[in-house]
C-alpha cells in the first residue's frame, strides 16, 4: 500500500517535470505559413497559457489583441501559433519583437502551389480543448520541407545541467539518509520491539497467575 | 517597467542568497585548509594568529572577488538572450 502511494507520487512528480520542460524548452517545426491574423483574446481559465500584454503597454486590462500565425506542417497538419511578447517574465525568452516577427511571418507567406518552407522556433502546446497555442519565437526561411532543424544545443545543455543537479542532490540525500536517518529509525524499531516484548511478557506473567 | 522591476528585485534576492551561501562556504573551506596546513607545519605561531593572517590574505584574494560572478554571469546571460531573441 505504502509502496503504491510512493510510486504514484514519484511518477506524478516526474510527469510534471517532463511536462514543464516540454512546454518551456524551444522546439523547431518546419512549416509553410499560410496566413497571419490578429484576434481579440479574453484569457480566462486558460490564462496560465497566455503571456502578458506587450512590454510597456497596460497589462491590467482584461483583454487584448494577439497576433497569430497560421501554418501547415510538412505532414499536412494545420498548426496555429500565437505571437506574444514574453517580456521580462516567464519563460525567460526575453522576447520583445512580436510586431517584427509578425512582419517577417507575413512576408514568408506562401500558397500550396508555390510552397516556401520556414523553420519556426516556438515553445508551448496547441490544445483545442483549452484554446491554447504555442508561442512563436522566431522564423527563418529554409530550402525545403526536408531542411534540417539543427541540433538543439540549448535543450541539451539545460537538460544535462538539470540531470547533474538532480543526481547531485539525490546522492547527497541518500548518503545523509544512510548515515543519519536509517540508524535512528532502526534504533527506534529495536526499542519498540523490545518494549512490546516486555509488555507482552508482563501481561503473560499476569495471565499465568489468573 | 513593473515586470522588469520585479525581475530585478527577485533576481537580486535569489542571487544574493546564493552569493552569501557561496561566500560562507568558500571561507569555511579556506579555513579548513589553513588548519590542515598549520597541523602539518612547524606550529611556530598560535593557531588563531595563523588562521587570522591566512583569512586576511584570503579576503584580499582574487578568488574571493570571483564569487561576484554570481551576479555578473546571469546579467551577461540575460543580455545575450535578449540580443539573440530580438536582434540576431
Amino acid at each position: 500500500m505504502f509502496s503504491l502511494i510512493r510510486w504514484t507520487f514519484w511518477i506524478s512528480v516526474w510527469v510534471l517535470i517532463a511536462a514543464f520542460f516540454h512546454y518551456t524548452l524551444p522546439q523547431v517545426d518546419i512549416v509553410r505559413v499560410t496566413d497571419t491574423y490578429e484576434k481579440r483574446i479574453d484569457p480566462g481559465e486558460n490564462s496560465l497559457f497566455w503571456a502578458q500584454a506587450d512590454v510597456g503597454s497596460d497589462g491590467t486590462l482584461a483583454n487584448r489583441d494577439v497576433f497569430f500565425i497560421q501554418t501547415r506542417r510538412v505532414d499536412g497538419d494545420v498548426m496555429v501559433y500565437r505571437n506574444e511578447d514574453t517580456g521580462w517574465g516567464w519563460p525567460p525568452y526575453f522576447k520583445f519583437d512580436t510586431s517584427n516577427l509578425q512582419a517577417e511571418a507575413g512576408d514568408l507567406r506562401s500558397t500550396e502551389a508555390a510552397a516556401r518552407y520556414v523553420a519556426i522556433k516556438h515553445y508551448g502546446w496547441r490544445n483545442e480543448f483549452l484554446t491554447i497555442f504555442p508561442n512563436a519565437i522566431s522564423v527563418r526561411a529554409v530550402e525545403g520541407p526536408d531542411a534540417s532543424k539543427g541540433i538543439p544545443w540549448l535543450n541539451i545543455v539545460i537538460l544535462t545541467l538539470f540531470a547533474a543537479v538532480t543526481y547531485g542532490v539525490w546522492v547527497r540525500w541518500r548518503r545523509f539518509r544512510m548515515a543519519r536517518i536509517d540508524p535512528t529509525m532502526e534504533a527506534i524499531e529495536d526499542d519498540l520491539a523490545e518494549a512490546s516484548g516486555a509488555v507482552t511478557g508482563w501481561f503473560g506473567s499476569w495471565r499465568k497467575k489468573g | 517597467m513593473v515586470a522588469l522591476a520585479r525581475l530585478m528585485v527577485v533576481g537580486f534576492i535569489v542571487l544574493s542568497v546564493i552569493y552569501v551561501c557561496l561566500s560562507l562556504y568558500s571561507r569555511a573551506v579556506r579555513k579548513g585548509k589553513l588548519r590542515a596546513e598549520w597541523e602539518e607545519g612547524a606550529k611556530d605561531q598560535p593557531l588563531d594568529t595563523f588562521l587570522d593572517e591566512g583569512l586576511a590574505e584570503y579576503d584580499k584574494s582574487l578568488r574571493r572577488k570571483l564569487i561576484l560572478s554570481v551576479y555578473v554571469i546571469p546579467l551577461i546571460l540575460v543580455s545575450v538572450v535578449v540580443y539573440l531573441t530580438n536582434f540576431a
